[in-house]
């Protein structure tokens, strides 16, 4: 252990026995030689001692030491003993100028100084001799405690460090000591803790500093690894926030394109139409829109994929973008960030569409109504062909259940919790919007005889009311809603409301699949419109089954109004239009009854009763506008 | 024990600089803390961009509070910049150590 101090000034003890105490001379010399180190010997002064005699055993330093004394300090007895370079001076003023001097001339070497008593006060007092850094008393604490007490209390408040040793050394170290070859760690020397107390009291603020100095890296070096954590968490966020980025693109892309992907491929006048693309070219686009995003989030095309999970349907609207990115932090691991997105309707929103859009069970998508129950569209379209023949037959179906989301399930079966009647929550086929109770009891002998020629097969044998719908899109998994929200408004595209006359029919359904627009919607419009009458003109100049103006039908191409397969097809192509402008039903059909110049005005349905009316009337007519193929649509993330 | 008393005095002396050092530290990582944040805030505004909703009030969302003053957005196309100044006991700390993310998306129409 060192105990030279950064300032170059070596620690300065006193050494000063009390009463009558012995072995204060040798108690210094111990710690004189601890002080002492190979390269660098230690000093002892003797105040009023005997002149010391030089040894045979003197180590180089302290030969050299002494030899510089002794051109300093000529009158000055010296002598190198071991480690140890002792120096006697006189217990006079004259004496302390000479420890000074010695003391400088020694420069950093500890110096210890063993003085009487009597000179104790003396030299604390005196100007001209070192100022000590710490006292260590040879006393017999049985004998002088009180004398040691008060000593402590005057030297504590100098800024002293106090030490007492309460014996002698043994004999084997005092006699090591005296000549200067104590070594260090020594049974026979000083206590190791004494010792570093009084020689380390001089250096004491240089290791104060150099606590602090600890202190504030270690503060630096946890803030430095902290900051290498977060950059190592930052960097996979950022890896993760460009997945949900890339994704949410491709998914912008589909949505700004699915309408020109469901555009008519050829025009009326049958050349090629200029806005529909094919589902290549839209999934390149929407990969595009993707890779553009990546490029710009500074992540390469390379360390990108994406995927589309539904591109198995006609209109894929899904997405799905991983990132393999490497972090520098963690040895170079390399971590996968992967986002989903979609493009669907609002979630629980009334607005655009929504309100005939399931949600909560297995299946998400339009809904159709058939007695205030939901069902997929395409099932609503089996079972209205299903009605109908029975109908013939003389019965009036009705639906009992349909749709039930997980939600509406778990309070049925909280009622109910017998599950061989009532499914539990997320067990239930119901939550498909394939399956339907029917009702009345009368009609369960003709369900059973009929129902499998119109796709429905009776689920289980005890429940005979209860019938699947068995053909078409795979049923939902338990796993949750699947995304059929395109499907499904496809699948409503086969869905002719009930009250539409049969020769009709077929008209709506091309009409409605060539412009992208629900046959429902544009049948209920001509419902609304004309009551299906070809020949009807109106106050107003609207001509026709769809009750165009001349001046619409002009820009529509169309030559004869009531000409109902020209005017049908000419409807749609309106509305398909107006859907694609104000991206809600409710919307287009206000446009349809009083311009586009009105909605335009307050993106709303203008306040005319007789518009209000017109819209509520198909709305209600056609069960809601869950039938629309396209409500508004908004991107979000999914996964 | 004189000594341990003095390595007290010692030490208080010293207490600035640890202070200093402490502060410094709490600094670094605020300002990190803020390098998160705006990544959040970015990511919020540019899927409000993608989705046609408006950037500048998403970002502001994503943050805390008091990040109300200290935040700006600024919009180009497809690309938002959200620049947060960390809180800082001195302004001109804050503005020097400002962090800016960056994210960009395709824009709705």
């Amino acid at each position: 252990m060192s105990f030279t101090n950064p300032l170059g000034r070596g620690p300065t003890v006193f050494v000063v026995p009390v009463g009558e105490a012995e072995g204060s001379r040798a108690a210094a010399a111990a710690l004189a030689c601890e002080g002492a180190e190979a390269d660098r010997p230690a000093l002892l002064i003797e105040v009023g001692g005997r002149p010391p005699r030089p040894t045979l055993l003197a180590t180089g330093v302290a030969q050299g030491l002494a030899r510089r004394l002794g051109a300093h300090l000529p009158q000055a007895r010296v002598a190198a003993r071991g480690q140890v370079c002792h120096l006697a001076v006189a217990a006079e003023p004259e004496g302390w100028e000479e420890v000074a001097a010695a003391v400088d001339v020694a420069r950093g070497a500890p110096a210890v100084i063993h003085l009487p008593p009597a000179s104790l006060q003396d030299a604390l007092t005196s100007q001209t001799g070192p100022r000590p850094s710490a006292v260590l008393l040879r006393a017999d604490l049985d004998r002088d405690r009180a004398l040691v007490g008060l000593l402590v209390r005057e030297l504590l408040p100098r800024g002293l460090s106090v030490a007492v040793l309460k014996s002698r050394l043994p004999w084997v170290g005092e006699r090591r000591a005296l000549f200067g070859a104590l070594p260090a760690a020594n049974p026979a020397g000083l206590p190791g803790r004494m010792v570093r107390r009084l020689l380390g009291a001089g250096s004491e603020s240089g290791q104060a500093l150099i606590l602090a100095l600890a202190g504030a890296l270690a503060l630096i070096a946890a803030a430095l690894a902290l900051v290498a954590i977060a950059g190592a968490v930052t960097g996979k966020g950022r890896a993760q926030r460009t997945a949900d980025l890339v994704a949410i693109s491709v998914v912008r892309s589909m949505r700004d394109d699915v309408d020109r992907l469901l555009a008519p491929p050829r025009l009326a006048s049958g050349s090629p139409n200029p806005n529909h693309i094919d589902k290549r070219t839209y999934l390149g686009r929407a990969r595009a829109a993707g890779l553009v995003a990546a490029r710009e989030n500074e992540v390469d095309a390379d360390r990108v994929e994406i995927t589309f999970p539904d591109a198995g349907s006609f209109a894929p609207v899904r997405a799905k973008a991983v990132i393999t990115a490497s972090l520098e932090v963690g040895g170079g691991e390399a971590v996968q960030a992967s986002a989903e997105a979609e493009a669907a309707a609002p979630y629980g929103s009334a607005a655009g569409g929504a309100t005939g859009m399931a949600s909560g069970g297995g299946y998400g998508g339009p809904l159709v109504y058939r007695d205030g129950e939901g069902m997929r569209p395409d099932v609503a379209a089996a079972y209205d062909r299903m009605t109908a023949a029975a109908r013939a037959d003389g019965l009036a179906l009705i639906v009992v259940s349909g749709f039930r989301s997980d939600a509406e399930q778990a309070a049925l079966f909280a009622a109910h919790p017998d599950p061989t009647w009532v499914a539990p929550p997320g067990h239930s086929l119901h939550r498909c919007a394939t399956e339907l109770d029917l009702g009345p009891a009368s009609a369960y002998a003709w369900l059973a005889a009929n129902a499998a020629r119109f796709g429905f097969a009776q689920r289980y044998s005890w429940e005979p009311w209860h019938y699947g719908f068995a053909t078409g899109p795979e049923p939902c998994s338990a796993a949750g809603e699947t995304s059929t929200t395109v499907n499904g408004a496809a699948a409503g595209s086969s869905s002719v409301p009930a009250f539409v006359p049969a020769q009709f029919r077929p008209t709506i359904l091309r009409a409605a699949a060539r412009w992208g627009v629900a046959p429902a919607l544009l049948a209920g419009q001509l419902m609304a419109e004309s009551g299906f009458d070809p020949n009807v003109g109106s106050p107003a100049g609207a001509q026709g089954i769809a009750q165009f103006m001349p001046s619409t039908a002009a820009a529509y191409g169309l030559r004869n109004p009531y000409d109902p397969e020209e005017a049908i097809d000419a409807e749609a192509h309106l509305m398909a239009d107006l859907l694609r402008q104000f991206g809600s039903p409710e919307l287009a059909l206000a446009a349809y009854n009083a311009g586009p110049a009105p909605v335009e005005a307050c993106h709303c349905i203008p306040p005319y009763p007789e518009t209000q009316a017109y819209v509520t009337r198909i709305l209600a007519m056609i069960g809601g506008p869950g039938l629309m193929p396209m409500p508004s649509f908004e991107v979000r993330l999914v996964a | 024990m004189a000594e341990r008393g003095q390595a007290t005095v010692e030490l208080v002396a010293a207490l600035p600089a640890l202070l200093l050092a402490a502060m410094v530290a709490l600094q670094l990582l605020v300002t990190g803390y803020a390098l998160t944040l705006a990544d959040g805030a970015a990511e919020a505004a540019a899927l409000a961009l993608a989705s046609g909703g408006s950037a500048p009030e998403a970002a502001r969302q994503a943050l805390p509070g008091w990040a109300d003053e200290d935040v700006s957005v600024s919009v180009d196309g497809g690309t938002v910049s959200v620049r947060l100044r960390p809180p800082s006991p001195l302004a001109a700390v804050a503005d020097r150590l400002a962090v800016t993310s960056t994210a960009s998306v395709r824009a709705a129409r």
